[in-house]
């Protein structure tokens, strides 16, 4: 559905995208991650065809998106970063207008805008001036906008920043919704979005693909250490040497020492090791009594830190050598 | 183009820029109704144009430089550029589209006409002239503001550099006879003689559509750059 194909932004001499290049198909939700200027926005508009790539191609849905750009902008739907909206029109005058640049036939018109209006909960605020209503809505309606036209792919950016977290789970209900019958990509620096929502992730840093894969593989892929949170009444420190024969153990972080006698540890084990259960029988056998114990696996938050810090590690020593 | 047309039409007059706009122009014409036509009992009512041609410098501006620095600062402009729509169709839709709030504002002046009306019978060929080459001055005044506007995301740059050009093109024919052509202001005073000047015409028309290639060029430029 879109291609895109060793794709080079520059400004001047400064590379603000490096020769990506990524495939997604039909019916996918692809999260774009990274962290704040590596190039999620700039991708964004080279594939919605608001700038140019210096170099590469980049197709969607079979069209070429410099040499065909009406039919290629035909299927986007694209709801820019900070929601830029028409403030002195209404809600709906804007849909409408929307549904006008993106050529929906004048039969379609209304029967699209009165289904978009509803898919995004609108109703109410219809008539309402753009300007009048909250950032919520505002989101809300920058998705009407580009949902109106029906189109094959939707490109999110940043779709749920400045919202509050009632807000966001309704967006994010939305974009799960809509995933059934579009393509999507969606950016975001919150990694838990992009693991709830999206099938597959792009990491992009500094304008390179850093990795590309599902929220679960990169995961796996990082997550080589399990981590135990312990809460244990331990007054005397003892735990340390109560544990230090449990095969597989790592490393023991005293993370909280409590008023009430109780500590915070967490034990770094390795791999796919349990000991869990060794660990309450030997606790127990000493009489201390154990609050909470709980595994913690790796989430992408963790995968997506590792990966950034292999490449800035990668970096230091090609710099090192030469 | 006519979904652009209609909305930017729609915005000028649902925000206060459109009002002003109208509200100062007829004001101003007002003015020079008593004094050009008025004061000397007169019916021509072509006379107040030479003034008001003037005005057109300092409040052409208004409606222009808001055009795309606007879009450009609040980032509406995302919105056109990832639509189907061609750079030139947005760029001709909005310059019709302030042609038309021209059209409405040379409509309002119909009113003096209508108090000459009243007391005796102006020369109607020699109005639908100077109307039409008020239309054709505009046409180059807002082709130039438009350009300005595209140049900037500050609307401040644009007004003050459209007024600016404007008030040099005035003053242009007084350094050298070679900059006549220049002079928009001196090309529409024969209108108002009744005069379908065609070399006028002609210059004005391809200054206007100099301006628009020029600002189409410039937005599509920024494609690439920006």
């Amino acid at each position: 559905m879109i291609q895109v194909k060793n794709v080079t932004k520059q400004y001047g001499d400064f590379i603000a995208i490096d020769n990506i290049s990524f495939h997604i198909k039909q019916g996918e939700i692809v999260g774009l991650l990274g962290p704040n200027g590596a190039g999620k926005s700039t991708t964004m508009n080279m594939i919605t065809g608001f700038i140019e790539p210096t170099k590469g191609e980049i197709s969607i849905g079979g069209y070429d998106i410099t040499k065909n750009p009406k039919k290629a902008k035909q299927q986007i739907g694209y709801m820019p970063e900070g929601v830029p909206l028409y403030n002195d029109l209404t809600v709906k005058e804007f849909i409408c207008y929307m549904a006008d640049l993106k050529m929906v036939s004048k039969t379609e018109k209304k029967q699209h805008v009165e289904e978009v209006i509803k898919q995004t909960n609108l109703i109410e605020v219809q008539n309402k001036l753009i300007k009048n209503l909250s950032r919520g809505y505002k989101q809300r309606i920058s998705m009407a906008g580009a949902l109106v036209s029906n189109p094959k792919i939707l490109i999110l950016d940043e779709p749920t920043v400045g919202l509050d977290p009632k807000q966001i789970t309704e967006i994010r209900e939305l974009i799960k919704k809509l995933g059934k019958n579009h393509t999507i990509i969606l950016s975001s620096h919150i990694l838990s979005e992009v693991s709830q929502i999206c099938q597959k992730v792009i990491i992009i840093k500094e304008g390179k693909i850093i990795a590309i894969d599902t929220p679960k593989e990169l995961e796996n892929k990082t997550n080589q250490n399990k981590f135990i949170k312990l809460i244990i009444e331990d007054t005397d420190s003892k735990l340390k040497e109560i544990v230090k024969n449990i095969k597989g153990i790592q490393k023991i972080d005293l993370v909280k020492d409590n008023e009430d006698g109780t500590k915070e540890y967490v034990i770094q084990t390795q791999g796919n090791i349990d000991i869990r259960k060794e660990l309450f029988a030997k606790c127990a056998k000493e009489q201390m009594t154990i609050f909470e114990l709980k595994t913690s696996e790796a989430t992408l938050e963790d995968a997506f830190m590792k990966l950034i810090q292999t490449q800035n590690k990668e970096e230091d020593k090609t710099c090192g050598q030469s | 183009m006519w979904a652009i047309i209609k909305k930017e039409v729609k915005s000028y007059f649902l925000s206060p820029i459109g009002y002003i706009f109208v509200g100062l122009f007829l004001a101003m014409c007002s003015v020079f109704f008593y004094l050009d036509v008025a004061y000397y009992g007169s019916l021509q009512f072509e006379n107040m144009f030479y003034s008001v041609a003037t005005v057109l410098t300092f409040i052409t501006p208004i409606l222009t430089m808001r055009m795309f620095a606007e879009e450009r600062k609040v980032g509406t402009e995302q919105l056109l550029y990832t639509s189907p729509r061609s750079i030139t169709s947005i760029v001709l839709g909005k310059f019709i589209a302030n042609i038309l709030v021209i059209i409405i504002t040379e409509i309002g002046t119909l009113f003096y006409l209508g108090i000459l009306y009243f007391f005796g019978k102006p020369h109607i060929q020699t109005v639908l002239v100077t109307l039409f080459g008020f239309l054709i001055l505009s046409m180059v005044y807002i082709s130039f503001g438009m350009f300005a506007s595209s140049l900037t995301e500050n609307q401040i740059i644009a007004g003050v550099l459209t007024m600016a050009f404007f008030i040099i093109t005035w003053f242009l024919p007084n350094i050298n006879e070679i900059f006549a052509p220049f002079s928009f202001i001196n090309m529409f005073n024969k209108f108002p003689s009744g005069l379908i000047a065609i070399e006028e015409i002609v210059t004005l028309v391809t200054f206007t559509i100099f301006f628009i290639i020029l600002t189409i060029i410039v937005l599509q430029r920024r494609k690439s750059v920006k």
